[in-house]
């Protein structure tokens, strides 16, 4: 069935301590594991892995409990960071290497049709040296599946790619989940590229688990500044700034409707020039975005981001111009660890 | 880049004063390396070299050369890689002594290294007396010319397979391990494969540093007697057949045998560049090269 259950998981590198992680992951779903530099997300990968031992806790695959078994014994197709493709063998050597491990007599048959797969034949004689940045991912993806893991580990896969291979990259993770056999677990810094291919998420900071869940529970509950910042919020204000405004003033109505951390916010729509909306500032800065255009306005001491949908694009307000915009009262997140979202069904 | 030969012109103009320094300095270096090599080569006239390399003391000499260099090299691979393994892979106490320990044979001059051996193994000692009873006798046997060859050659090689297992990725490792090869499955399909270019360098210097020793084979086996592997006539190495010409005056020989030498080094020495360059070498396979 495949169904891995991570419980109470606990390691440690030197000095840093990470967990105690929880996590389910069925086949057939992509679990992003996101966090800024230095929160644990290799760590928590090398541990699932079997390079680093778990302090506490437990792996187990299908109820198999697997914590103390060498990385060898665990079926992982693991992509480490750079996605270490070995330098001395070829393309389809690198592939067929998990089965040439295992003594499989038809390793290289078994390779090409994986190469042929993903597209890389015509490549199976170069070494990795002399492959583009997408094609070695491809490879590396190819060479993780060729013993039929029971479990993907994927270290950043979107590090060094280009635009074009990003996207390859995520058909290819696509693919993956429609075979529905092998749980995922990709590690990424980028929040925007987690949410375009996992099913869920589980933010991690400084060790420590933060928001777990799909997207949807990750984008309405940041439990705090960090969480809400990182999952893509522009508009984030910690409470000791609000508290500085007068009476009526945007921070102070905001500090009113701020938990015990702050308060969150997306972008809420401009109004115009004219008199609507509730809130005026000065505009600092208006760019062009696919979806209209991002303009950041001044209002007391807050900088606050606003969007101009393209089809109001005449409206496009000038740099040091005055404009008004409201705020959807609903849209406000209380941050904080005893906070309760006003937004509980949208 | 629409036209190739901008970045070229750039390069141009800024150029010409390093690329002569360039010149000037390495062309200096070849330089020191060629004249004496030059005028070893025109000292003697080329019938006398090749008469010289007809010659079977010569031979015999060269004979015992390659082969007591030869065996150092396996005791290379078979000791120092290991040892440079160690150092490598594990932290422990009194590995800053270990690192000295293996530096310090290539920093002690030569004749003290043969001083060292002859004091360790004098005859009558409890060692020399161990040597010979189990038939391996150095003095004036090629043992005596492997022991000292290894003494000061070997550290190349600890030093080369130290470098070169240290710089193996850890995270190709991990993917090894992770694609389910054991602890020496992994070693032997990726960390191997990866340090051998490395260790290849080592062994290539280890050897030319074992061909060219003489100050501690003049002490502990100036003569070698046939014996152990070594079934030839009574001879001495190239490096001590040489000097032995020369202080007998017969500096001709001395000159056209040296050449003999340097022509075989040489020889060998491009072979193995020839192959690296050609990339059928298996320590430079996946390599990018120029």
């Amino acid at each position: 069935m495949n169904e891995w259950t991570v419980e109470g998981l606990e390691s440690q590198l030197d000095a840093f301590r990470l967990g105690p992680i929880d996590l389910t992951l069925a086949p057939g779903r992509v679990t992003a594991v996101l966090g800024s530099s230095g929160a644990g997300k290799t760590t928590l990968l090398r541990t699932l892995a079997g390079f680093l031992p778990a302090r506490a806790g437990r792996i187990a695959r299908d109820g198999v409990d697997l914590t103390d078994r060498p990385p060898e014994e665990r079926s992982l197709g693991y992509v480490p960071q750079g996605l270490g493709l070995f330098p001395h063998r070829t393309v389809e050597r690198n592939v067929s290497y998990p089965l040439d491990v295992r003594g499989r007599t038809d390793a290289l048959a078994r390779a090409r049709e994986l190469l042929d797969r993903f597209g890389l034949t015509p490549l199976a004689r170069r070494y990795p040296a002399r492959l583009s940045g997408g094609e070695m991912q491809r490879v590396a993806l190819a060479r993780a599946l060729a013993a039929e893991p029971d479990l993907v580990l994927w270290d950043e896969p979107w590090q060094a790619l280009d635009v074009e291979a990003r996207f390859e990259l995520g058909r290819v993770l696509e693919e993956l989940r429609e075979m529905g056999r092998v749980p995922v677990v990709v590690v990424t810094h980028d929040p925007s590229l987690a949410f375009a291919v996992a099913d869920s998420f589980l933010v991690l900071r400084a060790g420590k688990p933060g928001v777990r869940g799909d997207a949807a529970t990750l984008l309405a509950h940041p439990s705090d500044l960090f969480s809400a910042r990182f999952v893509g919020y522009e508009n984030v204000y910690d409470r000791a700034t609000l508290a500085v405004g007068p009476p009526g003033s945007l921070p102070a109505w905001l500090a009113e409707r701020s938990g015990t951390e702050g308060v969150a916010f997306a972008r809420p729509t401009f109004t115009g020039g004219g008199a609507s909306g509730r809130w005026e500032g000065t505009v600092r800065s208006a760019r062009p975005t696919p979806d209209g255009f991002a303009i950041t306005l001044r209002v007391e001491e807050l900088a606050v981001a606003v969007k101009v949908a393209p089809s109001d694009s005449s409206r496009l307000p000038s740099v040091g111009a005055r404009a008004r915009f409201d705020i959807d009262e609903r849209s406000l997140l209380a941050l904080g660890p005893a906070a309760e979202s006003p937004r509980k069904d949208p | 880049m629409n036209s190739p030969s901008a970045p070229l012109r750039r390069r141009w103009r800024t150029g010409p004063f390093w690329l002569a320094l360039q010149l000037v300095l390495s062309g200096s270096l070849l330089l020191l390396f060629l004249l004496p090599i030059y005028a070893l080569f025109t000292y003697a006239p080329p019938a006398r070299i090749v008469s010289d390399a007809g010659n079977p003391a010569v031979q015999a000499a060269l004979w015992l050369t390659f082969f007591a260099s030869g065996i150092a090299v396996l005791a290379a691979v078979v000791f120092a890689i290991p040892l440079g393994y160690l150092l490598a892979r594990h932290r422990f106490r009194g590995r800053a002594v270990v690192e000295s320990l293996v530096a310090l044979p290539v920093v002690v001059p030569h004749l003290l290294v043969g001083v060292g051996l002859f004091f360790l193994l004098i005859p009558g000692s409890p060692l020399y007396r161990f040597t010979t009873a189990i038939g391996f006798p150095v003095y004036d046997t090629i043992w005596g010319v492997v022991l000292v060859m290894v003494f000061v050659s070997a550290p190349y090689t600890v030093l080369a397979a130290d470098l070169s297992f240290r710089a193996v990725d850890s995270r190709v490792l991990e993917a090894a391990r992770s694609l389910g090869a054991g602890p020496a499955g992994a070693f032997l399909t990726v960390t191997f494969p990866l340090a051998l270019r490395g260790i290849v360098a080592g062994l290539l210097l280890t050897w030319a540093r074992a061909v060219s020793e003489i100050g501690g084979i003049l002490i502990l086996a100036y003569t070698v007697y046939p014996g152990g592997p070594y079934s030839g006539p009574v001879t001495s190495t190239l490096s001590v057949f040489v000097y032995n010409l020369f202080q007998a005056g017969d500096l001709v020989d001395a000159a056209a045998v040296s050449s003999v030498f340097l022509l075989i080094a040489f020889v060998l020495f491009f072979l193995v560049r020839l192959g690296e360059r050609s990339g059928w070498v298996p320590w430079r396979r996946g390599d990018l090269l120029p």
